[in-house]
């Protein structure tokens, strides 16, 4: 258990190990602020890790593209379901790349589909119709037998992925389709047997594989692929193409933020005055231990930002509520540990077993709460779409940093202060009217 | 130290009283949906120069008696700008709406030479099917909640333990809901927000209490009443209780007061409900989760242990 090994080391660390820590801290802090670019070796392209200022902000704090599509090339108005299913398909997709702010509806009488969402971070002209080429292809998938007949459309495909043929170790692409897709295919693969299926793009050929045999079940594969990059780039245009219809977009254009262009200087503002508050109030409180907390607090803030910049995520508001929440974990695990070092000194021990003592008692509590809250987080990001992915993702990454710093960093600073002859003082650490009475281990 | 367990019936009745001021709330006055939930209208109107929006909100509103939302949308290359007025409502908007509505911000902005390009009327954003999704992660997670606890807190006698953990967290997540219902704020994505939320610090909080529980089991098994030991676990947690809530909701309240004097709406709205969220999670853990599982483990004159 976890609680016997605390016991076992202590807190004891090395009196440099503070100020390591609080280096580590300090250079997140700055890469966070400004973002870098490093040289990979041997490579011409740079390693971008953005900073905080990169990050892509929701529609509400930017704005963004406003998108309305409609079936193309279509007789009458497509059906209710064809058309939610269409609306899941960019759901996904926007999933997928991140764009976890949006808004997409349907207006069911007129069959047309109406996208909005964020900038990207680096967005340089503001140009919509460009903008929308990230969502990519809306066009629509068929396979054809050699008479030109459809026999699989786009929502027969479940998904399709590039994979290796583990007989020949060639690249491949792997098709997975629906119940129904399934049964089509089985069907015509058996009638077609030795000839050419091809798969089309609109009208653009993307593929021509030949049925060597007939095919039962949900799996196909297609080879004779020329290497592993080609089978990635024909599995994203068939998943791509999943969509029931064809799409185009009858207008695009650029939408203003809902917020109002200061509320996100404001709510930086408050954000650090919050935060300023919180590290006087814990300073006051608990001495040094808040001071550490102060530190191990501005750890977690940067790699949450950081863990949110890094991938392009779309900051949304849910996903700020993620971040205040799991802050205020991280104050949390301080004060439970602060609380009790204070607890572990009134009985009259010394300083260091008041310090090990705490730290292991408080463990528990702190690795409970974070671990439930964490099982949420995690179910959260498995079932949920948009908004609650944003809200699961930062609550994730913030509740594992609040184990890297709200537990490890601040054990390692107050370990390493207590080695300091100066420090000793039990007053430093929430006693009352301490004097310099402890034995000196 | 203060006997949160003999206590509790009062306690019990201010949570029930504020849960029955929400229900009826709800039925009598009826609950508010936003354009997200319930779907609305989108209305287009093609104008002439940049106009104030939120004093555009304040006039449409107020014409029509709904709340709405307006945004600004410019094409590309040309400097052509719409209004984009968003709306929450089963039924397209009547002609008569319609021509308040167009006279309101003519009114209020004249020479703009506002015409209507086009009206759609929309389907939820946030539709039945990402709903179930919410729901179902919400069920999972508090099943995979109660096993852990369960694992955990085996001295505890698990089940118990976590399904009353639950029984806190439904009671500060219904709190946080009639929040939105009686201040008349349109469920929106705020509430998805301030739901999750407080669904984090309410099952932490109690958490917390309840490890300081299974520590003093150890030590005081059978030498103190099972009533007395939750009570001085409470007691002796808190100051820690006290603490952590007051910086969370500093922190927010930082947030609103922020929000209030420059006027943003979507904060305001987000901050509110989770400060009255964080008062409730730090209560329902020590008056609620605490003394129920105490009841529940002393039923019928067991000793609980």
């Amino acid at each position: 258990m976890a609680k016997r090994s605390f016991a076992r080391t202590g807190v004891k660390a090395k009196p440099v190990t503070v100020f390591v820590v609080i280096g580590i801290i300090l250079i997140g802090l700055v890469l966070s602020v400004t973002g870098a670019k490093i040289p990979i070796p041997g490579q011409q392209e740079l390693l971008h890790v953005y900073g905080a200022k990169d990050i892509r902000f929701g529609i509400d704090i930017r704005g963004g593209v406003e998108a309305v599509f409609e079936a193309r090339d279509y007789e009458g108005t497509p059906s209710s379901e064809d058309i939610a299913s269409a609306r899941s398909v960019i759901a996904l997709r926007m999933d997928n790349l991140q764009i976890l702010d949006r808004e997409i509806t349907v207006d069911k009488n007129s069959g047309r589909i109406l996208v909005r969402f964020p900038w990207r971070s680096d967005e340089a002209d503001f140009n919509p119709e460009a903008a929308l080429k990230e969502l990519g292809e809306m066009a629509r998938l068929t396979f054809k037998d050699p008479d030109g007949n459809i026999i699989l459309e786009g929502n027969d495909v479940a998904r399709s992925y590039a994979g290796v043929n583990p007989e020949t170790n060639q690249p491949v692409v792997e098709l997975e389709l629906s119940a129904e897709g399934a049964e089509k295919f089985t069907e015509a693969t058996g009638k077609l047997v030795g000839e050419i299926i091809s798969i089309y793009m609109d009208d653009t050929v993307l593929s021509e594989p030949r049925v060597k045999t007939q095919i039962t079940g949900n799996r196909a594969f297609i080879d004779g692929m020329a290497d592993v990059q080609e089978a990635v780039d024909l599995a994203e245009k068939i998943n791509a193409g999943a969509l029931p219809f064809a799409l185009q977009a009858i207008s695009s254009s650029s939408i203003s933020p809902t917020m109002g262009q200061d509320a996100l200087a404001v709510m930086l503002q408050a954000g650090l005055i919050a935060f300023l508050l919180i590290c006087v109030f814990m300073l006051v409180y608990y001495r040094l231990p808040g001071l550490v907390a102060c530190f191990s607090l501005t750890g977690q803030v940067v790699g949450i930002l950081l863990a949110i910049s890094i991938p392009q995520q779309t900051l949304t508001l849910q996903g700020i509520a993620g971040i205040i929440l799991s802050i205020g974990m991280g104050v949390d695990a301080n004060v439970i540990i602060s609380e009790r070092i204070k607890e572990e000194l009134k009985t009259g021990c010394s300083l260091q077993t008041a310090l090990s003592n705490g730290f292991t008692r408080a463990f528990s509590s702190v690795l409970d709460g974070n671990v439930t809250v964490a099982i949420a987080a995690i179910a959260l990001m498995i079932f949920g779409s948009g908004s609650m992915l944003s809200f699961g993702y930062s609550l994730l990454a913030g509740v594992i940093l609040n184990g890297l710093t709200g537990v490890t960093a601040s054990r390692l600073m107050i370990g390493s202060l207590s080695q300091y002859k100066k420090l000793e003082n039990p007053w430093l650490y929430g006693r009352k009217g301490g004097q310099q009475n402890v034995p000196v281990l | 130290m203060f006997q949160f367990y003999k206590k509790r019936r009062l306690f019990f009745a201010l949570s029930i009283f504020l849960i029955l001021i929400g229900i009826l709330t709800s039925v009598f006055a009826g609950i508010e949906m936003d354009i997200e939930f319930k779907g609305g209208s989108i209305l287009k109107y093609a104008h002439q120069n940049s106009i104030d929006l939120s004093k555009a909100e304040d006039v449409i509103s107020e014409a029509i008696g709904t709340n709405v939302s307006c945004q600004e949308v410019t094409s590309f290359g040309s400097d052509s700008l719409s209004l984009v007025v968003n709306f929450s409502g089963n039924e397209a908007l009547t002609p008569d709406e319609q021509v308040k509505l167009e006279e309101a911000i003519i009114e209020a902005f004249p020479d703009q030479e506002f015409a209507l390009q086009s009206a759609n009327l929309v389907d939820p954003f946030i539709g039945r099917e990402l709903l179930i999704k919410g729901i179902w992660a919400i069920v999972v997670a508090s099943v995979l909640i109660v096993a852990y606890v369960w694992i955990r807190f085996r001295s505890m006698s698990g089940p118990s333990a976590g399904v009353m953990a639950l029984v806190a967290l439904f009671h500060d997540v219904l709190l946080v809901f009639f929040v939105f219902v009686v201040l008349r704020i349109p469920l929106n994505e705020s509430l998805i927000a301030v739901v999750l939320s407080i669904l984090g610090f309410s099952i932490n909080d109690t958490i917390v209490i309840y490890d300081r529980i299974r520590e003093n089991e150890k030590i005081y098994k059978s030498k103190m009443p099972l009533p007395d030991l939750v009570d001085l676990s409470i007691n002796q947690s808190l100051t820690r209780s006290i603490n952590t809530s007051l910086c969370a909701f500093g922190a927010v309240a930082v947030a609103y007061i922020f929000a209030y004097i420059y006027n943003i709406d979507s904060i305001k709205e987000f901050a509110l409900p989770m400060m009255v969220g964080l008062i409730s999670g730090t209560y329902s853990t020590i008056f609620l989760a605490g003394p129920l599982w105490v009841m529940w483990k002393t039923r019928g004159g067991k000793s609980g242990f």
